[in-house]
């Protein structure tokens, strides 16, 4: 809808209506549509402000640490947006009941800056360049998705302000050369794998797979990946479709994918996208009577509302994840264990927690024990602390290649069992079994 | 088989499609008021429904007559207390209020409903019947249903009943619709009470078949846009026409050989687009206010 009014150039002089004055426009001087901009900030603060000043790190004095990070806490990706705050606000609170970070002789509290970009990759761009030069933050924590990330490190690498984000695991945020940018999760080549893996690890595999992603770049590698390595494994890949990001139909994909593994339902259906499109996946296949053998996807089933929108629907379903609390770490923070960092954060926030906290958390973390071991908070120092960091943590190993990717870190197999996640693969860390073969929807 | 598959699956949808733009394409045809905050309204419309279904256990279909009639009041006292104020400003001060309703109205909502997805589970869900190959959803086709006889009852209203034929006169004429003894606020107030009723149908029968979340308000506003434009103003039938065009994009184009369902938006707009060169009004549209 901002883009419809983007086009239109509705002129300034309207500005006096809304009772906007001067200097809040110029510090949105860089936005081409200026008065839904300047709307929408409008609103945003009489909406957030309560929640900014609540996160009560606005003033970066001589002890305080601040961190800066734009997040999507309106748009479609608000339910991760929160999640990754979530995740955010839980290292801060833990790190400042410890202590602190000690730096040399000095000890430093932290906090956090944030911004809510309404899921837009362009906003969260603005928002960082606002962090680094009105804000003056020390460092910065990602944002949510590939898509503002990828914007977002640019800014970061412009200012030579190390970033470590927790939410984009596109193979393209690392290849761009960039040096400030790291990653605490697992790349997305093994989004797919893993469920793939725990569908080969069965004693009767499944034979024929149909493959669906969404068409964002993320997306798109994970289920490029999959294709790859299903093929590799002697699994047929009977169907591969993409489809627009953010469909809120599918039934055209799946109509064809209902009659394409030899006239019949695939045996296997992995779906490559976001947490809705999931949701709409399975709700319509349950419309249109699709019964595959083993549903999978990629984003989805390991946030809490997949479960709580599907209802029964939900169980059977594979998710991947890049954390679950049923994995056996022993990390040397505070958290230590999965179990524990579980414990604590449904003490703080009233419900579980999702792999999107906790590699949020992480990423704190890496910042953490990165500027421990620089013994400064010289931004440069720390970047190069954070190249050489190869710590475990409850959320385990956090260490980079030269690219900025943790490719060092294994990815777990979940499965929804009567309404819960359960772990299901890779078997030492699973705390289930896999249920094979889904029963068809008129059985559960 | 997977042909007819296809034909149904476009009727179901476009249908609901229909649903989606009824109430636009009334408040502007009859208004020419591009009212943005008509998402609003259908998000509004689907979270009454979820809030019934899970509170109160009324299914979304039995629950419809009750969302419409709380849109429709919230839509008369939007209109009475707020537009009606800016009725005769220029074009974009309209644009602006309703532009703001949007966002004020979709952050009320996940501010009572937090950003996370909702969606409503029936008993019947998934339950259709089977033809061979071909499978109809029972909820599906109840909401293709629902949409054409919300369709035919617009029409027969305004085409049959005093009431209107004064909207329709209103939409013709202001002044002379003011010269005849009609009251152009209360009209103004009832149409744009039944475009948020509507409005909240579609949005009661959207959350029953799909996932929902306070974001996607603008994405139906938008859809409504285009499906408007395509159909034609002014005629509840001109939506339907609209409806069943843009769904064709969604669910027949993709499965063409060559052109993956990627292309979908492309293909809506194109058809606009080409709408818009052939016959600028619209397929079945005539504008009133013009």
């Amino acid at each position: 809808m901002t883009r419809l009014f983007s086009y239109l150039h509705l002129p300034r002089r309207y500005l006096a209506h809304t009772g906007h004055d001067s200097s809040f426009q110029s510090r949105s001087s860089a936005v081409r549509s200026p008065l839904p901009t300047a709307l929408l900030s409008l609103l945003l603060a009489l909406f957030c402000s309560p929640g900014l000043l609540a996160c009560g790190g606005t003033a970066s004095s001589s002890n305080t640490l601040l961190f800066g990070a734009p997040l999507s806490l309106t748009g479609s990706t608000a339910t991760e947006g929160h999640l990754t705050l979530e995740g955010y606000q839980l290292w801060v609170k833990e790190v400042n009941a410890h202590g602190g970070i000690k730096v040399g002789n000095t000890t430093y509290q932290v906090a956090l800056k944030y911004y809510d970009d309404g899921s837009s990759p362009t906003r969260s761009a603005q928002l960082t360049q606002q962090l680094i030069t009105a804000d003056k933050v020390n460092f910065l924590l990602g944002p949510y998705g590939t898509s503002a990330t990828l914007q977002d490190e640019a800014i970061a690498e412009r200012y030579k302000i190390p970033m470590v984000e927790a939410n984009g695991a596109a193979k393209a945020i690392f290849s761009r050369g960039f040096h400030y940018i790291f990653g605490v999760l697992s790349p997305a080549s093994e989004y797919a794998k893993v469920m793939l893996e725990a569908a080969l690890s069965l004693p009767n595999p499944p034979k024929t797979v149909a493959i669906i992603s969404a068409n964002d770049s993320f997306s798109e590698e994970v289920a490029t990946a999959a294709r790859d390595f299903a093929r590799s494994q002697g699994i047929e890949v009977v169907y591969y479709q993409t489809y627009p990001s953010g469909a809120t139909d599918l039934t055209g994909v799946l109509t064809a994918l209902k009659t394409s593994a030899h006239g019949g339902v695939p045996d296997m259906l992995l779906g490559s996208g976001h947490e809705s499109e999931a949701v709409t996946t399975m709700k319509e296949c349950k419309q249109l009577n699709i019964n595959a053998k083993l549903y999978a996807f990629t984003v989805g089933p390991a946030t809490p509302d997949f479960i709580t929108s599907l209802g029964p629907d939900a169980n059977y379903v594979l998710g991947s994840s890049q954390w679950t609390p049923q994995e056996h770490y022993q990390g040397i923070d505070f958290f230590g264990t999965p179990a524990n960092y579980e414990r604590i954060y449904k003490q703080t926030f009233g419900h579980e927690p999702s792999y999107q906290s906790a590699e949020s958390t992480a990423a704190g973390l890496a910042f953490q024990y990165a500027i421990q071991n620089a013994g400064s908070i010289d931004p440069q120092k720390v970047r190069d602390a954070l190249a050489r960091l190869n710590i475990m943590t409850f959320y385990g190993v956090i260490r980079f290649d030269a690219t900025g990717a943790n490719t060092f870190k294994p990815m777990a197999t979940i499965q929804i069992q009567n309404g819960q996640v359960a772990t299901v693969y890779p078997k030492e860390v699973a705390n289930a079994q896999l249920l094979y073969p889904t029963p068809p929807f008129s059985q559960r | 088989m997977l042909i007819v598959q296809v034909i149904v699956n476009w009727l179901l949808l476009g249908s609901l499609y229909a649903a989606v733009a009824l109430g636009f394409s009334l408040v502007w045809g009859i208004m020419n008021i591009v009212n943005l905050a008509h998402g609003a309204f259908i998000l509004v419309g689907a979270y009454t429904a979820y809030w019934a279904f899970t509170q109160l256990h009324i299914d979304p279909f039995l629950g419809l007559p009750l969302t419409m009639l709380l849109l429709f009041c919230l839509g008369w006292v939007v209109q009475y207390v707020a537009i009606n104020r800016v009725i005769r400003a220029p074009f974009l001060m309209t644009f602006l209020l309703t532009f703001g309703l949007d966002l004020l109205i979709a952050d009320v909502v996940q501010l009572l409903f937090t950003s996370d997805r909702r969606s409503i589970n029936t008993a019947y869900s998934g339950f259709g019947l089977t033809l061979g190959a071909l499978h109809i959803p029972f909820d599906r086709l109840l909401a293709a249903l629902i949409a054409v006889l919300l369709t035919a009852a617009l029409s027969l209203f305004l085409q049959r009943t005093r009431t209107g034929n004064a909207i329709l006169a209103t939409g013709m004429d202001r002044d002379a619709a003011r010269l005849m003894g009609i009251r152009i606020d209360r009209i103004y107030a009832l149409t744009f009470g039944l475009g948020a009723a509507l409005a909240g149908a579609a949005g009661a029968m959207l959350v029953e078949l799909y996932p929902f979340d306070p974001s996607q308000g603008g994405v139906f506003t938008l859809r409504a846009f285009v499906i408007v434009v395509l159909g034609g103003l002014g005629t509840p039938w001109g939506a339907l026409a609209g409806g069943l065009v843009f769904g064709l994009a969604e669910t027949v184009v993709p499965l063409l050989p060559g052109i993956g369902p990627g292309y979908d938006d492309a293909i809506a707009f194109a058809l606009m687009v080409l709408v818009l060169i052939i016959r600028p009004r619209g397929i079945l549209g005539k504008a009133f206010y013009a």
